[in-house]
């Protein structure tokens, strides 16, 4: 099958480039902010002699194909003024590098003249959310925090298990399953204080791209969703200084150009405070309390010259917790960026990265015990990774990109030692090493002016590598914790084990009109890596796991179909898609599993499928003083494992069937604006027992059916409001401030986290059930916000 | 090792919760079909001298508050592998058969020895196994002043803190249940129960012939203790599948919050002889039982660390 849709790609292609003209020359360069001079991603460039264009990519570049002659190049980009270019295209390939302007820095000038901005419509992409960074800032925040992950919960096939809870669910997927991507390196914990913030500073990124279908051959690695999150290059016009004073974090960023505007970097931190502010009053044995958590992020570019820039980047993030005892976790990366233009025509960037996420506990942190009664606790997980990215501009029609990937992975599941009066026991996991390669090709190809095609094969191959051990498991009862049987297997040296994987990508548009389209996807995911978590809400604990032989790689296969319209010159976006995913090798857990320091964890450990299908409605308004977008999405996620709901599918644990959200931003004056958000869903099932019997005095509960997930707790919804305000008088007299106003959860309601049974804490053998709200009250927060 | 981890997350959970203070819980109404009636064996059997008790009850519709109806009429009877057989009488017609023995110092256990359960109840024959295992004796129980930083929810302000002492016996496998008595009151809540693989929370832990780890030394602190105060500790040494089902009660009890698992049903040793037959619920096992007994001297405290 896959076979044969490649070979018909290849003769669509072949077939193309015989009418290829060979006259033509190359115009390429670089799309930037006027102000700031960083790249811009996704800028149309169109030329209006021809009426043909491209899109600037991930790194601002672009390259168009010309016969010669006079042309017009109009550069529209949502947010931006539309700037217009004149090109004379001779013998030679040349390079047009454009800087374009902010519209708000001329607020008056708000009523838009550019031409379409009708990415959307016609892009070949589809399941693609942006959300630019802007409006982020604008949305009202849980406690005044711009938070970049809880903002995309708003977007449609976007869930949460709830408030507080880590991460996201995109199209009926776990969170494990989305790749989360900081500068092309993978975040593995995208949360501070479990999951109430999210790991990036809002000060430093550029650009938030979503991706849920239609998942193009360059990525890889994860089964659901990428989001593809950039960082700031840096201000390579001035300095610039931005901070803000809010009710959880401080946050600093310092960006200006060096060595003659051909660089420029940024450094951004924050830190939570409230540590600080409680030192005065922490007595006895709290004193040393530590409780806090900060990141840092930094980043700098240098232009080598036109056809080369250089990127380094990189991230640091803890939360830190203890008195006594230590509790720390966070992530680490550091990217390093090559652009290289070959020429007019051939474009590469090769990124090479290192990430890491670990925690570390320590039961007895300043060595005060005496007695020689230690509980030491490690576990990381380790990756560093080379890839090279190629564009090739074959054709005015024929966007070729191709190139691989090389991951390789170190990790220690659990590095422990329990000691006690003075005996020491190592009770540490076995470190496992693996690595991941890829090789893609992927053609964007267009037919005719209306109808498009994108089409890709990946290839990935894993190996699980020696040092190693694995073992064979005996199944008692299904369902239930297998036996492990020994000895095990001890690998010295080479390859343990490998799998392979073809992934075959294809995505479809055809244009009714410029304001209408129809777009279809195919896409095969795979992944190699799992977080194993069996909690409501992943904690910091949760193990990245690395396939083996009992853990089978992850496979999701997904059809999408959706409609794409604007109205009224563009003001309005608007889209309708389903989507169809089938899921293998899913893992769910025995009863009463162990998943930490379990060398035996495989047999703890079910395996089944999972599907997931729903509908995604979504408008957009991105025109005039009111702007925002309404979302809903009807949808479906289940899984089937044998052992767990008697072999039944049962829903998943963030099944959400309705889940509408509305963001609404409106720009009053220069002054003030104001925001608001809406979200409503439908309960999350829930495992209620039915029966209660009596033990040793316990009231213990029963599911008669054995049944998972067999009830739904109420459903959630929750209005905020948001305000901000510039004022003439700044409380540091120079630069501009803002003060943002919010206030979450505006009316009061106590919304389920989950619904659980117990007995009565004060009288035993009292079953009652309780509704659990992460947040009960409304929570109001002022911030500041200033820029020199 | 979960049940450790489980903790520190409560704790620093708590400390985070503290800072922002805005969740709540609330006790509210849900309508659950209940399922018909199973089997409830409630059965623990001792070495310690006297009479052993079985309980056979009926499962009730979950929010149903009254106390679980007995089971009568049922025949109880106990079988070890020598051929030794104890027949359990329901002397008080209220489901509880005992065994009572010939002489007040007598025990129906044998270390190492399989024990069978059978009980007939209508047409209905229920099945189960367990065995004795070692135990370890209770060196001492020491004890500390303690004030903690933060007001306990329960028991007194200020007081002491205790640890017993004992070690695990060298050979992989000893399961414990450490039970804990304030002035002969039992602490009898699921968020009580105190489990021990080879000294420390799992099978994983490679804990084999340590001194039992700090935190379980210390598990038999519900509360602070006062001067005057008897402490009891019982060690009682159980079979791995009642570690099992121990762990799962206590973990069930208490699963609620961001960290919940999935509830699941309880493990259960019984099982109907017909199997296409009414599934039995509880658990039928045995415990060998090291005791301590201490009154809090606070002259005899050791100095806090």
């Amino acid at each position: 099958m896959i076979r044969k849709m490649f070979t018909l790609f290849l003769c669509l292609f072949v077939a193309q480039l015989g009418f290829a003209q060979n006259e033509k020359r190359a115009v390429s360069g670089y799309i930037r902010d006027a102000a700031n001079g960083e790249s811009l991603i996704g800028v149309s460039v169109y030329v209006r002699e021809l009426a043909t264009g491209t899109v600037t990519n991930d790194y601002g570049f672009y390259a168009l194909s010309l016969p010669q002659g006079s042309y017009t190049l109009v550069l529209t980009y949502l947010g931006y003024e539309k700037t217009e270019k004149s090109v004379v295209v001779g013998n030679t390939d040349q390079t047009l590098n454009v800087e374009v302007k902010d519209q708000t820095q001329k607020l008056k000038e708000v009523v838009i003249t550019t031409k379409k901005e009708d990415e959307n419509v016609r892009s070949v992409e589809m399941s693609v959310n942006k959300v630019e960074m802007k409006t982020i800032r604008k949305m009202p925040a849980l406690l005044g925090e711009v938070d970049l992950v809880r903002s995309i919960q708003l977007l449609p096939g976007v869930t949460t298990v709830g408030e507080g809870a880590s991460g996201f669910n995109v199209r009926g997927g776990n969170i494990d399953q989305n790749l989360i991507l900081l500068d092309e390196a993978p975040v593995y914990n995208s949360s501070h204080l479990f999951g109430f913030f999210s790991v990036f500073n809002p000060d430093a990124v550029k650009d938030v791209k979503l991706i849920k279908g239609g998942i193009p051959a360059q990525y890889g690695g994860r089964i659901s969703s990428i989001l593809d999150v950039r960082l700031k290059e840096g201000n390579s016009k001035k300095t610039e200084i931005n901070g803000g004073i809010g009710t959880i974090f401080s946050r600093f960023s310092y960006e200006r150009p060096f060595a003659k505007d051909k660089g420029s970097f940024i450094v951004a931190a924050r830190r939570s405070y409230i540590d600080v502010l409680a030192k005065p009053f922490l007595r006895g044995d709290l004193k040393g309390s530590r409780f806090n958590f900060y990141d840092l992020t930094a980043k700098a570019n240098y232009r080598i010259n036109d056809k080369n820039t250089v990127f380094v980047s990189g991230y640091f993030g803890r939360d830190v917790f203890g008195a006594d005892f230590g509790f720390e976790w966070g992530n680490g990366t550091a990217t390093a960026r090559w652009n290289h233009v070959f020429n007019s025509k051939l474009f590469m960037n090769v990124t090479t990265y290192y990430s890491s996420y670990t925690y570390a506990l320590e039961s007895d942190r300043n060595n005060k015990r005496t007695s020689g009664d230690k509980f030491i606790w490690n576990s990381s997980i380790k990756n560093w990774s080379v890839k090279p990215d190629f564009s090739y501009y074959l054709t005015p029609n024929n966007l070729v990109t191709f190139g691989g990937q090389y991951i390789n992975y170190d990790s220690q599941p659990g590095a422990a030692t329990a000691t006690s009066r003075g005996e020491s026991r190592n009770i540490s996991l076995e470190p496992r090493f693996a690595d991941e390669s890829a090789l893609y090709v992927a053609n964007d190809q267009k037919l005719s002016e209306r109808f498009s095609l994108q089409y890709g094969l990946r290839y990935s191959y894993f190996r699980s590598l020696a040092p190693g051990e694995t073992y064979d498991f005996k199944e008692i009862t299904k369902g239930e914790r297998q036996i492990p049987l020994f000895p095990a297997q001890k690998y010295t040296d080479g390859v343990i084990n490998t799998y392979g994987n073809w992934e075959p990508r294809f995505s479809a548009k055809y244009e009714f009109s410029s304001r209408a389209s129809v777009k279809m996807s195919y896409n095969r995911m795979v992944q190699y890596l799992h977080l194993l978590s069996n909690t409501a809400a992943s904690s910091p604990l949760d193990v990245w796991t690395l396939s083996s032989r009992a853990i089978k790689p992850q496979i999701a296969d997904q059809v999408a179909l959706g409609y794409f319209q604007n109205f009224k010159d563009n003001a309005y976006e608007a889209s309708v898609e389903v989507y169809y995913k089938k899921l293998q090798n899913q893992i769910d857990f025995v009863r009463n599993s162990d998943l930490l320091l379990n060398r035996f964890i495989e047999g703890d450990l079910l395996f089944g499928g999972g599907r997931a299908y729903g509908a995604e409605f979504y408008v957009k308004k991105n025109k005039g003083n009111l702007t925002g977008w309404l979302s809903y999405t009807l949808a479906r996620t289940e899984r089937q494992i044998d052992g767990i709901n008697n072999n039944q599918w049962f829903p998943s644990r963030f099944d959400k069937t309705h889940n509408l959200s509305a963001v609404a931003l409106y720009q009053l004056t220069d002054r003030w604006s104001f925001s608001a958000n809406f979200a409503f869903s439908s309960g999350t099932p829930a495992t209620f027992p039915t029966n209660r019997y009596e033990i040793n005095g316990w009231a213990i509960k029963n599911n008669f059916e054995d049944a998972r997930n067999n009830l739904r707790i109420p459903a959630y919804h929750r209005l905020d409001f948001g305000a901000t305000y510039k004022p003439n008088r700044k409380l540091f007299k120079r630069g501009q401030g803002e003060y943002v106003f919010s206030v979450y959860n505006v009316y009061n309601r106590r919304n389920p986290f989950s619904v659980f049974m117990r007995e009565n804490p004060e009288t035993p053998l009292t079953t009652e059930a309780v509704r659990f709200s992460v947040i009960g009250s409304v929570v109001p927060a002022v911030t500041y916000n200033f820029k020199f | 090792m979960t049940t450790l981890f489980v903790q520190f997350i409560r704790y620093t959970f708590i400390l985070a919760i503290a800072a922002t203070l805005f969740s709540c819980e609330d006790v509210v109404q849900i309508d659950v079909t209940p399922g018909p009636t199973q089997l409830v064996v409630d059965g623990w059997l001792t070495n310690e001298p006297g009479p052993q008790r079985i309980k056979l009850t009926n499962s009730a519709a979950y929010f149903d508050n009254s106390p679980a109806k007995p089971v009568l009429g049922a025949t109880v009877t106990v079988g070890d592998e020598k051929g030794r057989i104890f027949s359990f009488k329901d002397l008080k017609n209220d489901g509880v058969y005992v065994w009572t023995p010939a002489s007040a110092r007598d025990t129906l256990a044998r270390l190492g020895v399989r024990y069978g359960l059978q009980i007939k109840t209508g047409s209905e024959e229920y099945v189960a196994q367990t065995q004795f295992n070692r135990v370890p004796k209770i060196d001492s129980i020491t004890y500390f002043p303690e004030k903690p930083p933060v007001a306990p929810t329960k028991g007194p302000r200020e007081g002491f803190r205790a640890e017993f002492w004992s070690r695990d016996p060298t050979g992989a496998g000893d399961c414990y249940w450490i039970k804990t008595y304030k002035n002969n009151k039992y602490f009898g809540r699921t968020e009580n129960i105190s489990v021990a693989y080879d000294g420390a929370f799992s099978q994983g832990a490679a804990s084999d012939g340590l001194i039992f780890i700090l935190p379980i030394r210390r598990s038999i602190n519900p509360e602070l203790w006062a001067e005057k105060d008897t402490i009891r500790v019982e060690l009682h040494a159980v079979p791995l599948e009642a570690y099992y089902f121990l762990q799962q009660v206590q973990q069930e009890g208490g699963n609620q919050g961001l960290f919940a698992t999935p509830p699941a049903n309880i493990l259960t040793n019984i099982a109907n002889r017909d199997a296409k037959g009414r599934k039995p619920l509880g658990f039928f096992g045995a415990a060998s039982v090291s005791t301590f007994t201490t009154i809090i001297d606070p002259k005899k405290a050791k100095p806090k660390e």
